[in-house]
């Protein structure tokens, strides 16, 4: 869909991009990474001819970008610049509708996709669509900047570190809801961020650029298993092994955990507990309650009595977590097992410290 | 306590101290004729001591008035009364020079003082103050602001200040005014908008292009070191050569004096706010507005028409302004190349010693500079994006 071919930019007598070859596949979120000045957002604002290379050439579905007209080429391309650039004097349902209206969207047509927009962003319209940017939070014009960049369903997304000036918690929601958008819409997209958790959540593959050089394009997992050079090595960091797992879903290691009714008699969960030092307790509906342990039941006159309660959104995973996620929760909370629920809180199962041991050590081979 | 009271407005109390100083100074004087020394008469002299007793209660009540406690009903009442003294002021002039006069021969004339011109600028610092605590009862603040000048336009139409040797200037040279009016307008305006005409275009060049960036801001700057004068006589020149060499320019009116090289001259200052202002206004942009801009697609003038031209606009047409306001006032100087204008009264009377002839020029130059200045920063404020935080709270 992108594709690259030794392209190099050369400002005065700065080498900005050197010989960089690169093809992102339909569909596929490539995330540019690297230290500050390697070469990212000229590479990336040379894919919408904001600059030309000095020389290669780039094509994208397979059509050299010199024969297309840049106003052409740009609107068919979603943009999301790094300081967002909302313009000032338009409200944000004006700046989202900026492509459709250069494109001579019918009117009613815009105002329904500014709408789809910022509902997709999880920002209500009536209350934003009329907003200038200066109403906003960092994290909002964020997300309004993306949105902008959607506006006109371009089939390729270039986004230059989207989610920086936020705090890590929005960076991290806005993240999820990045993937979520992802799923769902499938666009072609070349990231550049220089926050390796960001691209390792974000990536299907990462290009790893060092002064201006392609070190590295690989999947996340491999290139946190195998780095390529002592480079790409010392970037992703001593603790490669744990943002490996940041990469691997609890979904393939959930399994069946014992449970008790939260209305059973003690020597029903006396007997459950024959063989397990815990278990968790469920209400009648399957809702995760709490656990109990031998010590707690025979201190007490019932089950409910018995139960360690704790706040079961801090105790418990949703499916979609990682292993990463589950192992910070065991260490959390001191715990060999995390109870994993669904959307409705009722409990699905189980997963162990050592599920995880297993999966460090067969990513480790 | 008395501190706190004191402080209250510091704006209106000088207004009303100097309203009160007025009190004692010169009112009328009359003189045998148009050119003769006069008498000065005071305020008991001329409307004895009840009247004097009037203003002076007048006063105090201002003075009162800006020692309380700011509220909207505060700034009310002292606008009513700030107009209320300014109307009685030339009522009272009116009425007294005209009874002065019938007892005078008649080359006798009656003047305005210090007295009274102290006692209108007073008033108006006490409007000034007014308006200041009305923003947000607009009614009230107009109603404060335009009475007065109102007042004074009905006692002009009506007659009741022809008695004043001022309007007697005015009224034998009535047509002569009309004409230098037109001419004083038709010079300022004309030579801004020919200015913005060049101006902005020089602005735009000079943030686009770094090689004409500097010649641009070093001609620019020079211009306005040049003392006024000096300039409308260095255009003299070169113009005077020309319209030598080319007869058929003097058929048309382009003469070395005159409205032509006043004209030029006139452009020649309101170069520099507008270029500075075009300049600043695009420099100031966040690039990346304008990179955002062309990143979605939009071509070199979209961006310009879109994003550029309405976010400059304001500090654009701030300079617009300040550039008429000092044109207004450089035309005057205009009038000594010949070029005519409400100047041309300015510097009749001061070669007469003239003062109400002076005056005659003077006063519409500065009403017309400040009619300039409220209608620009009112086009500067329209013309304020609404998310720029401009009346946004
Ligand atoms: N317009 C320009 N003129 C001259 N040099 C430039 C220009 N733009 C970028 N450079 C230089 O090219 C190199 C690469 O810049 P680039 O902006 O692509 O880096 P980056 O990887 O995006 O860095 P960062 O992470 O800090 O955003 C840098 O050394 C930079 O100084
Ligand atoms: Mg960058």
């Amino acid at each position: 869909m992108i594709r690259l071919e030794h392209v190099t930019k050369i400002y005065g007598d700065t080498l900005a991009v050197d010989d960089l070859s690169l093809e992102v596949n339909e569909g596929e979120v490539c995330v540019l990474i690297g230290p500050s000045g390697c070469g990212k957002t000229s590479t990336l604002r040379m894919v919408n001819r904001l600059i030309e290379p000095t020389s290669g050439r780039i094509l994208v579905n397979g059509k050299d970008i010199r024969q297309v007209r840049p106003e052409r080429l740009r609107q068919s391309i979603g943009y999301a610049i790094q300081s967002v650039g909302l313009f000032p004097h338009l409200t944000v349902g004006a700046n989202i509708a900026t492509v459709p209206e250069l494109l001579h969207w019918e009117k009613s047509r815009i105002a329904r996709r500014v709408e789809e927009l910022l509902e997709l962003v999880g920002l209500d319209p009536k209350e934003y669509a009329q907003k200038y940017p200066s109403q906003l939070s960092g994290g909002e014009a964020q997300r309004i900047g993306v949105a902008r960049a959607l506006a006109a369903d371009p089939p390729i997304l270039l986004m230059d570190e989207p989610f920086g000036a936020v705090d890590p918690l929005t960076r991290e929601r806005l993240q999820a809801q990045f993937s979520s958008i992802q799923q769902e819409l499938k666009k072609t997209v070349i990231l550049v961020t220089h926050d390796l958790d960001e691209a390792i959540r974000l990536a299907d593959r990462i290009a790893v650029m060092s002064a201006g050089k392609l070190v590295q394009y690989d999947t996340p997992e491999a290139i946190l298993s195998r780095p390529a050079s002592k480079f790409v090595h010392d970037f992703v960091g001593a603790d490669r092994a744990l943002k490996r797992l940041s990469r691997i879903s609890i979904q393939g290691f959930v399994h069946p955990s014992p449970s008790i009714g939260v209305n059973a008699t003690l020597s029903e969960a006396m007997a459950a507990l024959q063989s397990h030092r815990s278990a968790w307790v469920v209400d009648h509906q399957g809702q995760l309650l709490g656990w109990v342990d031998q010590t707690t039941l025979s201190a007490a006159a019932s089950v409910r009595e018995a139960i360690v309660a704790q706040d079961v959104t801090e105790i418990s995973l949703s499916s979609s977590a990682t292993l990463r996620e589950a192992l910070s929760r065991m260490l959390g909370q001191g715990f060999k097992s995390i109870p994993v629920v669904d959307e409705n809180r009722r409990l699905i199962g189980e997963v162990t410290l050592s599920d995880v041991e297993a999966a460090t050590a067969e990513a480790e081979a | 306590m008395i501190r706190q009271l004191v402080t209250r407005d510091s704006v209106a109390v000088t207004g009303s101290i100097i309203g009160l100083a007025s009190l004692p100074l010169g009112w009328l004087t009359l003189k045998s004729s148009r050119l003769a020394a006069g008498t000065s008469l005071s305020l008991w002299q001329v409307v004895g001591w009840d009247g004097t007793m009037v203003m002076l209660g007048l006063w105090l009540i201002a003075l009162t008035l800006s020692l309380t406690k700011k509220t909207k009903w505060q700034a009310i009442s002292l606008g009513i009364s700030a107009n209320v003294i300014l109307i009685i002021t030339l009522a009272l002039a009116g009425f007294e020079s005209s009874r002065m006069l019938e007892a005078e021969e008649t080359f006798a004339r009656v003047s305005p003082s210090a007295g009274i011109w102290v006692t209108l600028i007073a008033s108006y610092i006490l409007v000034f103050a007014a308006r200041q605590g009305l923003q947000e009862a607009p009614a009230w603040r107009h109603l404060v602001s335009w009475t007065g000048l109102a007042a004074i336009g009905i006692m002009l139409a009506i007659g009741w200040l022809d008695s004043l040797s001022l309007v007697q200037e005015f009224s034998g040279r009535e047509a002569r005014f009309q004409q230098e009016l037109v001419r004083h307008i038709s010079l300022f305006a004309g030579s801004v908008t020919v200015g913005t005409l060049i101006g902005v275009p020089l602005g735009i060049w000079a943030v686009r292009s770094r090689r004409a960036e500097k010649p641009i801001f070093y001609l620019a700057n020079i211009t306005q070191t040049i003392p006024s004068l000096a300039l409308f006589g260095l255009v003299i020149a070169p113009l005077s050569a020309l319209s030598f060499a080319f007869p058929f320019l003097r058929e048309i009116g382009i003469r070395g004096v005159g409205p032509a090289p006043a004209f030029i001259a006139l452009v020649i200052y309101s170069l520099l706010p507008i270029v500075r202002n075009t300049f600043v206004g695009l420099r100031q942009l966040d690039p990346a507005v304008i990179d955002a801009g062309l990143g979605m697609g939009m071509s070199r003038a979209q961006v310009f028409r879109r994003i550029e031209a309405p976010l400059a606009a304001p500090l654009v047409l701030e300079g617009v302004r300040t550039a008429s306001v000092q044109s207004v006032g450089l035309t005057t100087v205009a009038a000594l190349i010949g070029a005519g204008g409400l100047g041309w009264f300015v510097f009749q009377g001061l070669g007469q010693a003239a003062t109400d002839l002076i005056l005659l020029g003077a006063i519409p130059i500065i009403g017309l500079a400040l009619v300039v200045d409220t209608v620009m920063r009112t086009l500067v404020r329209l013309s304020t994006p609404k998310g720029l935080g401009g009346g946004e709270p």
